[in-house]
């Protein structure tokens, strides 16, 4: 009788099984390209365009070879030979690398190590921690900056900590908190969805932490510390509002020395230093997107891992 | 496993001191500058008097008027990237094939990458009286004299939508991405029409991805200056301008803080009352029983 049963579950199992694979693939396997599918892409198209119309104005305008960037004169390279003898230009850019790669290191060390103790260390105070990332995020960016300004001013000469006096660190400081918050949740993100079993292992086989965390954590967590890192960075080059209350005259990043052009004229160097720093930006995304897709992420978990999910 | 134990909650410990450091400690000195008064010309602040003075002050017709237009271009900004950001997440996620979605998502995020406050002078040239949209649109018939929207909140507005539309479309591709095909053909094989299933299970699945990009937009965009300063001039003005001119012009710490409070507050009372109204409107098309994705997914 049981036979029978097991029998008759085993053919009902063969013909679900089967089912599905009499009538869809036929259906499957022609493009459907329906009226709304259509649609779709045709907005999802202009959207793109939308995104992409001011990037294109700005390269387009980069090549101006009039006196105002807003007024088109003619086209050439001389906006790009003009950088050369503007070393504010220069140092504005040189400002905004050093502040942006330092305080990408700075986030993502602490931020990875926030992002793995929340990890694998979860109980009550990852609840208390989160609240205080969520505030970091969730505060504008302009109230973080008008509290930075009298706090650094404080520190720096009220308590003669002079460090706090230093441009850059200035903007390290200014430019660490998003970022730090930014890494922490994705290393989290990224450590969450991956067992610990590779670490008990390397425990049960008696390596000492600090090495179980150097030849596994990390390496596991490495796509999520790299994605973090370059968003860091991005966000420190990014950064306009907290850096114009921060900065020191003579250090003065990239960002806000177009802020006050804005206020007391465009010229065409503007778009033109953009434009190159558009290429930079390009090749290090490529860069990283490619040492992602080496370490065998797929598009979509890269976007994932991008965008903290 | 008791030896592993021992040190790791430790290492978020510089992540803490740090952001007490120069998060929760600079806040908390703005909120008592804010009880504080401004003493002479030359001082920016003095503590001896406690009041709530300066919010009385904060609270004044320009601030309020400033505010109200604040708050208009945020909820309105958001919806817009909302409703635009949506169909374009839905067809990266369900509509177009895997192997071309990371090109998609690349394209959407590039221009995210790029400067902010350059992307939005890009804006000021393309909406420019003399500039090329302005004359296309003239030599189309559209419009008869030159293009009036720079230095108008409508400039405002486009710029804003402008800045944080990938905001809204990252997180919901990714809410859209997890709910995967499998659900979808599952409410079909049920009965489910389009949008049926769009309705009852694509869209529930994904609400944690909507209220995420509604945030992400939301809070910057209402803090945000920048995009004012460049586009808005002077019937763009949004508060964020208002909080910077107490610190950078007038030098009066007392009252720029408490309105930097009263911003934060706004955003936040805002934003719950964002959420209730979404949250109702919602509901007639919410089903009875949960539906929810593994933690896995």
């Amino acid at each position: 009788m049981s036979e029978t049963a097991t029998k008759r579950i085993a053919l009902d199992r063969s013909s679900r099984k089967g089912a599905p694979q009499g009538t869809p693939p036929a259906a499957r396997a022609k493009p459907r390209r329906s009226l709304s599918d259509r649609l779709f892409a045709i907005w999802g198209i202009l959207v793109l365009l939308f995104l992409f119309a001011p990037i294109i104005v700005i390269l387009v305008y980069s090549f101006n070879t009039g006196r105002l960037l807003i007024a088109f004169d003619g086209f050439g390279i001389e906006p790009f030979l003009t950088i050369l003898n503007k070393p504010a230009i220069q140092n504005a850019v040189w400002v905004s690398i050093r502040s942006g790669v330092l305080s990408a290191l700075f986030a993502t060390a602490i931020g990875t190590l926030a992002g793995v103790a929340m990890a694998r260390r979860p109980g009550k105070w990852v609840g208390w921690f989160l609240v205080v990332l969520v505030l970091v995020t969730v505060t504008p960016e302009i109230v973080d900056a008008v509290s930075l300004l009298p706090w650094v001013v404080f520190l720096g000469q009220d308590l003669g900590l002079t460090i706090f006096n230093d441009g850059i660190f200035r903007l390290v400081v200014g430019n660490s908190l998003f970022s730090i918050a930014v890494v922490s949740y994705i290393v989290r993100a990224r450590l969450v969805g991956i067992s610990e079993s590779l670490e008990e292992a390397s425990a049960d086989l008696y390596a000492p932490p600090l090495r179980t965390f150097w030849r596994i954590t990390l390496p596991l967590a490495m796509p999520a510390v790299l994605a973090g890192g370059l968003l860091s960075f991005t966000l420190s080059l990014d950064n306009t509002i907290i850096s114009s209350f921060v900065s020191v005259s003579g250090t003065t990043p990239w960002p806000v020395y177009v802020l006050s052009a804005v206020r007391s004229g465009l010229r065409p160097e503007i778009a033109s230093v953009s434009t190159l720093m558009l290429i930079v930006t390009l090749l290090s995304l490529v860069l990283v997107a490619w040492v992602l897709k080496r370490s065998g992420d797929s598009a979509t978990e890269i976007a994932r891992t991008m965008a903290g999910g | 496993m008791p030896k592993l134990r021992l040190p790791k909650a430790t290492l978020a410990l510089p992540a803490w001191v740090w952001l007490l450091a120069f998060f929760a400690a600079p806040v908390g000195l703005i909120i008592w500058y804010s009880f504080g008064y401004k003493p002479s010309i030359f001082g920016t602040h003095a503590n001896d008097i406690l009041s709530l003075d300066r919010y009385a002050e904060a609270l004044s017709p320009t601030f309020f008027s400033t505010f109200s237009n604040t708050l208009w271009v945020g909820v309105v900004g958001t919806l817009a990237c909302l409703i635009i950001g949506m169909p374009v997440a839905y067809w990266m996620a369900v509509k177009v094939p895997t192997a071309k979605r990371g090109l998609l998502i690349a394209a959407i995020m590039i221009p995210f990458w790029t400067n902010f406050l350059v992307r939005t002078i890009g804006w000021q040239i393309i909406l420019a009286p003399q500039g090329w949209l302005s004359q296309g649109l003239q030599a189309v018939g559209l419009i008869d004299g030159p293009l009036e929207i720079l230095y108008t909140r409508t400039a405002v507005l486009i710029g804003v939508i402008y800045n944080y539309l990938p905001l809204m479309i990252l997180p919901l591709f990714v809410a859209f991405d997890r709910v995967g095909e499998p659900l979808r053909e599952a409410s079909k094989d049920l009965g489910a029409g389009r949008l049926q299933t769009f309705l009852r299970v694509t869209i529930p699945l994904a609400r944690p991805g909507i209220i995420a990009g509604l945030l992400l937009v939301y809070i910057p965009l209402m803090g945000d200056y920048i995009t004012a300063t460049v586009l808005g001039g002077a019937k763009g003005n949004m508060a964020g301008q208002l909080v910077a001119a107490q610190f950078q012009s007038a030098q009066n710490w007392a009252l720029g803080s408490a309105m930097a409070v009263v911003l934060i507050l706004t955003i936040l009372l805002s934003a719950a009352v964002l959420g209730l109204i979404i949250w109702l409107a919602t509901l007639p098309f919410r089903s009875h029983y949960r539906l929810r994705l593994g933690a896995e997914a």
